[in-house]
């Protein structure tokens, strides 16, 4: 009977697997059959897209960006990698090593560390082997096709013009705000805080920081921060959330100490969780990136790169795309369409 | 550690004649480490009131408390595993891994349409029933396997964080109930319905470690094994006993912290394990078992996140919290060493 029972169940899995095998080859066969007859002629190209952490709704949005991209120009076929979760360089070069082994046609890279992905690109145009950065880079941009990127101080000032926005700033007037970081040595979180800065200096003088602090890439640390902010601080008018664990911390505490829409709570970056919190009002405004575009971009790049032999021309050496405000008054269109996919592929 | 020190709780007054003890006072009531501990409390409520007359506030209270429930939580258990002689370091994964599970369950569960209670309740139980999971596989890899309480416990500390991760994909869970936010809420001055909860588990794991049974075979087994087998103790199921105990208050712990952050997190117990050491190595108890007190580990962990809130509360560099935490650490362990040292010389 046992037995029975698991032989039924083993030609059940042994039947159900090869289902899937066919639905994932008719998939991909379908593929291609989608592209216009005019790009069949075109020889065909192979583009890899190795991220930071494969599983982060920001690059898996930079993927879908860079696959339809890929169907619109036609027999280009844009293979996604990185770590399953670990955003690290010692994770990310083997992974970049062994793609160069197999010799893509053309390479987009968002490089965990600045200094440690330098040898791979440099070996990369060694083999000829285009590059194109995105998001982050690496210190020498000489062999690099092109870096394309969102700008953190852009969205720091952003963020500045959007906590102004919401407090209906008044010159003369002054008002207390606080910035939650992860860390004193993460360059996102320092260029979003001098963007911030500086447009605050600029445009807003009667915005004071009182006070900043580290989640140490822990929301429960964040949590614990903003709690004693809020209440050290009684008249704290708005918050900035520098990034995900500052946002989720911040977030708790509005609503635990009854204070959502009395401080003013700006995040940053359209995850699903955070667009979430925005339509409840508990973000007041966040700042996007727009990781689509970013992969849109390099692929049209890399594409009209290798397909002109190698020509430069009419190629940006460097394109920084602007960040977008979200905030209630935006429209349920564009807030689902500025949303990170969250998908498990 | 020295047999003198078995069934002894380490601030029993050592007064073989106390007309010895007479002329040094001081010397007595360093020797009582939870009498210190509350010095060093006050003294240091009295400094950051001091510097910011706001930390004397119901607020901060409250605040300090929030944070001090899930660290309570695992310190109670760590004191079990530590007065047993062992170590569990997999307390901090413990908290993010049960978390995770509760939150993916209470967001099925609010999808699903069921009550918010109802969804809180079952997401204590699979917190706890995660927690007693991870202890039972401690308990497994120390009693069969043989591995030492060390490398254990390190490896599910890895196993749970990078499960969590795994699951989360390296994001938060939300969508749980909408109302479990307030239950973080003080409803009596400074305490929270999970704060009252921590603080009534306190006083019967205290009175489980030194009014019964369950305490004296834990001093037993920490202060000598060999002993304790010879006395009839079976070593194996109270070890067993003692990191399900302590995966089970992590699991709960989990829970605490996921109604604190209204949403689960990969890394919402990142490094707890040190604060869990750090509160009962402060509280007074051996690191080579055998010794220990149940009120200096609670007074201990009320130490820890009291420095975190005072230091944010006085806008003070939050990264010399670490630096305090050093030398709380250290001081706790050079008046252990000096109090034993007046033991070996008093016997």
């Amino acid at each position: 009977m046992v037995q029975h029972v698991n032989r039924i169940v083993a030609a059940t899995a042994v039947s159900l697997s090869l289902a899937l095998v066919a639905s994932g080859c008719s998939s991909g066969a379908s593929e291609p059959s989608s592209t216009g007859s005019s790009a069949a002629a075109q020889k065909p190209l192979t583009i890899t897209l190795v991220v930071g952490s494969s599983s982060d709704p920001f690059f898996q949005a930079m993927k879908q960006g860079a696959t339809q991209e890929a169907q619109a120009e036609g027999n280009v076929t844009v293979k996604y990698q990185g770590d399953a979760t670990t955003y690290s360089p010692a994770t990310q070069i083997p992974i970049v090593n062994q793609i160069l082994a197999q010799s893509p046609d053309g390479l987009m890279l968002a490089p965990t560390d600045p200094v440690a992905l330098q040898a791979s690109v440099t070996r990369a145009a060694a083999s000829k082997i285009p590059v194109v950065l995105v998001d982050s880079k690496v210190n020498d941009l000489s062999k690099v096709t092109s870096f394309i990127t969102g700008d953190n101080q852009d969205g720091g000032a952003k963020a500045a013009d959007a906590l102004a926005t919401a407090l209906g700033y008044a010159s003369g007037k002054t008002y207390q705000v606080a910035v939650g970081l992860t860390s004193a040595t993460a360059t996102t979180n320092t260029d979003r805080l001098a963007g911030f800065k500086a447009q605050l200096a600029a445009k807003y003088p009667g915005i004071q920081i009182v006070t900043t602090g580290y989640s140490q890439a822990n929301p429960k640390t964040a949590n614990s921060n903003i709690n004693n902010w809020l209440t050290a601080y009684p008249d704290l008018a708005g918050i900035f959330a520098i990034d995900g664990t500052n946002a989720q911390g911040a977030a708790a505490a509005l609503q635990a100490k009854g204070l959502v829409g009395k401080v003013k709570l700006i995040g940053y970056d359209a995850y699903k969780t955070n667009v979430d919190l925005l339509r409840q009002g508990v973000f007041t405004a966040l700042v996007s990136q727009q990781p689509a575009e970013e992969g849109k971009q390099a692929v049209q790049t890399l594409t009209k790169y290798i397909r002109s032999g190698g020509s430069s021309d009419g190629i940006q050496a460097a394109v920084t795309l602007p960040n977008i405000i979200l905030t209630k008054d935006t429209s349920a269109d564009d807030l689902t369409k500025a949303t990170y996919v969250e998908s498990a592929s | 550690m020295t047999n003198q020190t078995v069934f002894r709780p380490a601030t029993a007054p050592v007064s073989p004649s106390p007309k010895h003890d007479q002329p040094n006072v001081v010397a007595r009531f360093f020797a009582n480490q939870t009498a210190v501990l509350i010095i060093v409390l006050i003294g240091m409520v009295v400094l950051f009131a001091l510097i910011n007359p706001a930390f004397f506030s119901i607020g901060v209270f409250g605040n300090i408390l929030v944070d001090w429930a899930p660290i309570a939580l695992i310190a109670i258990g760590e004191t079990f595993v530590v007065i047993s002689g062992g170590i569990d370091l997999s307390v901090g994964s413990t908290i993010t891994i049960s978390g995770v599970v509760a939150a993916f369950a209470m967001q099925a569960m609010t999808t699903a349409g069921v009550s918010d209670a109802l969804s809180i309740v079952v997401g204590a139980v699979v917190s706890l029933l995660v927690g007693l999971l991870v202890g039972l596989v401690n308990a497994v890899l120390i009693n069969e396997a043989k591995l030492v309480p060390f490398i254990a416990t390190l490896a599910t500390l890895g196993a749970g964080a990078g499960m969590a991760l795994v699951l989360t994909k390296g994001g938060p869970v939300g969508g749980g109930p909408p109302t479990a936010i307030n239950l973080s809420v003080p409803v009596l001055g400074p305490f929270s319905y999970p704060v009252i909860v921590v603080i009534v588990l306190a006083v019967i794991a205290g009175a489980f470690l030194h009014r019964a049974r369950f305490g004296r075979y834990t001093f037993a087994i920490g202060g000598n094994q060999f002993s304790a087998v010879a006395s009839g103790i079976s070593v194996k199921r109270h070890i067993l006993k003692v990191y399900l105990l302590s995966g089970g208050l992590a699991g709960l712990a989990g829970m605490v912290t996921y109604l604190t952050l209204a949403s689960g997190s990969p890394s919402s117990g990142l490094g707890d394990e040190l604060n869990a050491i750090a509160a009962v190595v402060i509280g007074g108890v051996s690191l080579t078992g055998g010794v220990g007190r149940m009120s200096g580990t609670i007074i201990g962990s009320l130490i820890l996140t009291t420095v975190t809130s005072g230091l944010i509360v006085s806008n003070i560099d939050p990264n010399w919290n670490q630096v305090v935490v050093a030398i709380l650490i250290a001081a706790a362990v050079t008046l252990q060493t000096l109090r034993g040292a007046t033991h070996r010389r008093k016997s």
